[in-house]
């Protein structure tokens, strides 16, 4: 049986030449995982494929270039790369948002990526059969993104509380989704 | 795939909603970035989280919300139409085409109160639905909910009485205040 390579081997080999099916193998894994983590922290489907994109083209070219020296410290690299990233996607989101403000956004916008939603009349019904705090919890981090010190305030409960809230909120509505309602 | 370590899935939820601290937050992302099973489980969390935040702006769950929720709305440029009844009295109300959401603010002196209720009424007092325990802040001096603006959007012309009844521990009840919101069909079709 033929072992997986591990992320840290590809790197070595690409680092040591020419070596472009272990690049695809490197680029397969690592993509979704960096798009992931610009989800996370850029809230845009468009905004993470940028970032995802960005930090691609920076690993590869360090690693080509024999830069990464450590290639077990590849995560390392790579999420350092993601956070500087970030925060240039936010300095120009910025900057775009002030052109647009100022040339007219309606014109200007692209129109946003579809994205495959849910089954929304059962999330409703599920989210309505929830708990008034467990409601309240759920639709003001994931609406409003409050934090837990916001409605550690709203709920008159402690922050330890709220996430104890959240968990459960969120296993109840996932168990909910699975079994239809 | 076979992760070792899956991440526990509070800490994964804790993640998504940015609650972790700096260090665990690292923590996590560094996993992530070698793991494709945890992340496909936060992608999948993800997709619940942008589902909620796409059901709420629908404006069509009947819930408690806070002051600041009602800010987002209006930062958004959604319009959130509010009534807000004198405690013991009533009030006339409606909702337009353009309305996102639809706030009844219940004001009350909540301070002494452990554990409120919200109940919701016809026009004969007769209970329809009791949102238990709901959150509340005893310094607010009020309750915001927000009905569903589907269904008054629909609904005919009827009354609904509000109540907030205040629990203390030992299970006593006492009514902190009743509001009466008379509403009128603007909309047009059935039930005009």
């Amino acid at each position: 049986m033929e072992i997986e390579a591990s992320d840290a081997e590809l790197a070595a080999r690409i680092g040591s030449g020419n070596d472009r099916e272990a690049e695809a193998e490197l680029l397969r894994r690592m993509a979704p995982r960096i798009r992931l983590y610009g989800l996370r922290h850029l809230r845009s489907e468009p905004a993470a494929d940028d970032l995802m994109q960005q930090v691609l083209i920076t690993t590869l070219e360090a690693l080509r270039a024999g830069r990464l020296r450590e290639p077990e410290k590849l995560v390392s690299f790579v999420l350092g790369t993601c956070r500087m990233t970030v925060l240039d996607l936010r300095r120009n989101a910025q900057r775009k948002e002030r052109l647009l403000d100022r040339f007219g956004a309606d014109l200007l916008k692209p129109a946003p990526a579809p994205v495959e939603d849910l089954d929304q009349e059962l999330l409703a019904r599920c989210v309505q059969g929830l708990k008034e705090r467990e409601r309240a919890v759920i639709v003001m981090t994931f609406y409003d993104e409050q934090t837990s010190a916001d409605l550690a305030n709203f709920l008159g409960v402690s922050e330890a509380n709220v996430r104890v809230i959240r968990h459960r909120a969120i296993h109840q509505l996932r168990n909910c989704m699975e079994v239809g309602g | 795939m076979n992760c070792a370590n899956p991440l526990d899935a509070g800490i994964l939820g804790d993640y998504w909603a940015g609650a972790l601290s700096q260090t665990e937050e690292e923590t996590v992302e560094e996993h992530l970035l070698g793991c494709d099973e945890c992340g496909e489980r936060l992608l999948e969390l993800g997709a619940l989280a942008d589902s909620v935040r796409k059901l709420a702006r629908q404006g069509s769950l009947l819930m408690v919300v806070s002051d600041r929720f009602l800010q987002r709305i209006a930062a958004e440029g959604l319009h959130a139409r509010e009534y807000t009844p004198p405690r013991g009295g009533n009030i006339a109300c409606t909702v337009t085409a353009d309305d996102d959401f639809l706030i009844g603010r219940l004001t009350a002196d909540l301070s002494g109160a452990k554990q409120i209720d919200l109940s919701l009424c016809d026009e004969r007092g007769i209970e329809r639905l009791r949102l238990t325990d709901i959150p509340f802040n005893p310094r607010g001096g009020s309750v915001a909910f927000q009905q569903s603006i589907t269904y008054a959007k629909a609904a005919p012309s009827e009354t609904m009485i509000a109540r907030l009844i205040a629990r203390d521990d030992g299970g006593a009840r006492s009514m902190l205040g009743e509001y009466t919101f008379h509403h009128t069909r603007t909309l047009p079709g059935p039930g005009t």
